[in-house]
């Protein structure tokens, strides 16, 4: 499943904002000891909704509204990064985060390629914080709490595919829009896509990721470790095995020969 | 016996642990039931149940961080729905112009989402403190005009039952707040009818072109007509509002004969509006780099503001207005209520046309009156022929009006558009004080507001002494080149800002 997000349509409401607030239950006046952006993702703004100011072909200014989450790759890096399973894909693409499994090394944080995953750095106890796509919701057949509450039909969810064809369909039919999907490819594909009528660049979007999961890169050696390391310890043993074999022989052959003597 | 430990089964124990750990942690053996993070919280009724039903009432209007008039707490927002309801079928503001946005979020600052609104999430930009600091600044001379419709509103913030009128202990309690001067805007809504009576007759006689005719007292109509309707900004009135009015002449007229210096006069505006303080921020409406007027507060802040200072309303005397600019014939009072402009000006108008009094209908035209949508009617004046008037309230019933004149012409002469409906006395900066934003409410303010008139001396802007005087000393005459200069002002093609051009 994935969210597509039309940035023409968006008005600035924050309605996904403050649905997300709500759904997630985060607070509003979280206590701070560094000032942080008002308009940046942080631990208990899972969503925010950018303004920008863009120049348009035509040399006009016009105002845009971008809203920023987790994209929620298909291959997630972050995942892939997490060495204790704390973040894992769920069955409708939703990257899910469980937080008794986190144990704070923050790599996710690292190998975010979006730089999403934010830290509560005023806790005790800190967690990773992000959007779960309300995955709880999902699994009830609701929709994400963001898109639900979009008053000019931004947000919409829906299966993959369908969301892809429809955004090639809405570009292709209208000469406004520009020839791209965001999140279609970048990294493997992500489940949040967008689609825009200004250039991805000039709204903030990173546009120089490839197009390979950063996880494939590592796949074909990573796998190996557990065995490698299974296959050392089993050397070591042997080595050990035989070290003592040896040791034992030779004393019993030093002990029989001052019987012999 | 306690049994001894060696260091070395101590560590053995120790590490052994963490081994363990350490692999349940990396196997993810630990995997567990528990929920994820989020999804503690909750969210309103109509975003429940699965996802193809999707609400019909839901999210929220946008609204800019620097809209001077109205601001929202997000902490308060529960996306009930309802400001969009009224933003888009009361107002037909949000909704009405085309995706993708230009340069800016459309908002006429009516703040009717102010009164739609359960939790208090939006409300206006309050400037009480503003007002208290002037007041509290021994250098500055403070004075407030209030607004006709506030007069018939206030008494709800305390209690009385709507409809209380209650102009008398205003003036009381404005000045236990230390203003120095109170003001009627009244005094002006009759300087504005003789403005606006003098234009209208010179539009009806010689620049036929610029009609029909459109008030231009209410600022939410007239950014409205700025933004969707820029072609019939010539035929707006050019006079400014009543507010704008005396705001202009306080700070010229009145500073000069009481001989101050007009950068110390703070004026203040108590208005049932929010797009007072938008309009209050326009640099048409400022002479001399001075603003007309300083600082509008709604009667919501106004009743803040006295509450926080210990003043109770119920117990106050009725008091008079400072004279020079506080006396107010009927026709001025009844400026807070749809048809009330128009009433006014056809008063003034016939008299202008034939110099005598108007008949008893015209002080009570009924076909102008109540809570209809659109009203039509014919003032006939002997010796000039017959005025064809249109009123119409609450924006969601101009806007087919204004599209059918833009197809097939105006049957009208003379349109009144008040933006909320009911007029001011429905106004987005008025008091909370029904559970439904009602009719029943307005109905009530207006039949307050009409007693004004019928208890007033005078019932024509043009019999007020304080108006003759004042043209006398100051203005010479309606549209002369001082009156132009300060009581007349010019608008601003706004389309573009929200249209493609």
């Amino acid at each position: 499943m994935a969210v597509l997000v039309d940035l023409t349509k968006c008005i600035g409401c924050e309605s996904c904002v403050v649905a997300c607030k709500l759904w997630n239950k985060l607070p509003y006046h979280p206590r701070r000891t560094v000032k942080r952006q008002e308009d940046d993702l942080d631990d208990t703004r899972w969503t925010v909704v950018q303004k920008k100011r863009v120049q348009g072909d035509n040399g006009r200014e016009y105002t845009r509204f971008v809203k920023k989450q987790c994209m929620h790759c298909l291959e997630p890096a972050c995942a892939s990064a997490c060495f204790s399973k704390a973040l894992r894909v769920d069955e409708n693409h939703a990257v899910v985060y469980y937080p008794d499994l986190c144990v704070g090394c923050r790599y996710c944080m690292l190998a975010c390629p979006y730089d999403v995953p934010r830290y509560q750095w005023e806790e005790a106890l800190p967690l990773i914080t992000k959007c779960q796509l309300c995955s709880d919701r999902l699994k009830e057949g609701e929709l994400p709490a963001c898109v639900g509450a979009c008053p000019t039909g931004t947000l919409t969810y829906g299966n993959r595919e369908e969301l892809l064809r429809k955004a090639h369909d809405i570009i292709d039919r209208n000469p406004r829009y520009v020839n791209y999907i965001y999140g279609e490819k970048e990294l493997g594909g992500a489940s949040w896509l967008y689609i825009s009528d200004q250039p991805f660049e000039k709204l903030g979007f990173k546009m120089d990721l490839e197009q390979t999961p950063p996880s494939d890169y590592t796949r074909s050696y990573l796998t190996k470790v557990p065995f490698l390391a299974a296959a050392w310890g089993l050397f070591l043993v042997g080595l050990t095995a035989y070290h003592h074999h040896k040791e034992n022989k030779e004393n019993k052959e030093k002990q029989g020969g001052g019987k012999d003597a | 016996m306690a049994r001894e430990i060696s260091r070395r089964d101590f560590l053995k124990v120790l590490s052994g642990t963490s081994v363990l750990g350490m692999g349940v942690a990396v196997t993810g053996c630990g995997r567990s039931d528990k929920p994820t993070m989020g999804g503690e919280g909750w969210l309103p009724e109509q975003y429940k149940g699965t996802g193809s039903y999707p609400a019909q009432v839901k999210g929220r209007v946008a609204i800019a961080p620097d809209n001077p008039s109205i601001v929202r707490d997000d902490e308060k927002c529960i996306l009930c729905g309802r400001c969009i309801e009224a933003c888009e079928n009361v107002m037909t503001v949000h909704g009405h112009y085309p995706l993708p946005l230009k340069d800016e979020i459309a908002c006429v600052h009516c703040g009717q989402c102010t009164l739609w609104c359960p939790t208090g999430a939006i409300a206006e930009r309050s400037e009480i403190d503003k007002v208290r600091q002037a007041i509290r600044d021994e250098s500055k001379y403070v004075v407030v005009q209030t607004a006709p419709a506030t007069k018939v509103s206030l008494g709800e913030a305390f209690g009385m039952k709507p409809g209380a009128v209650i102009g008398g202990q205003q003036v009381a309690a404005l000045r236990r707040l230390g203003f120095d001067a109170v003001y009627d805007t009244c005094f002006s809504a009759d300087l504005t009818i003789m403005e606006e009576a003098a234009e209208v007759l010179q539009r009806l006689t010689v620049k036929k072109q610029e009609l029909p005719h459109f008030t231009s007292c209410c600022p939410g109509w007239v950014k409205f007509c700025e933004y969707f309707y820029p072609d019939f900004i010539g035929h707006l009135s050019t006079c400014k509002s009543p507010q704008g009015m005396l705001g202009a002449t306080i700070k010229s007229y009145l500073a000069a004969k009481k001989g101050i210096d007009p950068a110390n006069v703070v004026s203040v505006a108590i208005m049932p509006c929010t797009a007072k303080k938008f309009e209050a921020g326009r640099e048409e409406l400022s002479h001399a780099e001075m603003a007309d007027v300083d600082v509008v507060l709604t009667t919501r802040e106004l009743a803040r503001f006295l509450k926080q200072e210990h003043i109770d309303l119920n117990v106050l005397e009725p008091e008079d207005y400072d004279s020079l600019l506080g006396e107010s014939s009927g026709a001025g009072r009844i400026f807070g209520t749809t048809g009330g402009v128009t009433e006014a000006a056809v008063r003034t108008l016939y008299y202008n046309a034939t110099q005598q009094a108007p008949p008893a209908a015209l002080l009570s035209w009924q076909p102008v009156r109540g809570l209809k949508a659109v009203k039509e009617a014919r003032a006939d004046v002997p010796g000039f022929g017959s005025v064809s008037i249109a009123v119409c309230h609450g924006l969601a019933n101009v806007r087919p009006l204004l599209e059918d004149i833009r197809k097939h012409g105006s049957r009208w002469q003379f349109i009144e558009v008040m933006a909320c409906p009911g007029g001011c006395i429905g106004g987005g900066g008025q008091p909370l004080s029904a559970p439904d934003n009602s009719a029943a409410v307005r109905e009530k303010r207006i039949a307050a507001i009409y007693t004004g008139d019928t208890s007033a001396r005078k019932h024509t802007s043009h019999e007020n002494s304080e108006i003759k005087q004042i043209y006398e000393e100051f203005y010479g005459r309606p549209l002369s080149e001082r009156a132009e200069k300060l009581l007349h002002t010019s608008f601003t093609d706004r389309s573009g800002r929200i249209f493609d051009k």
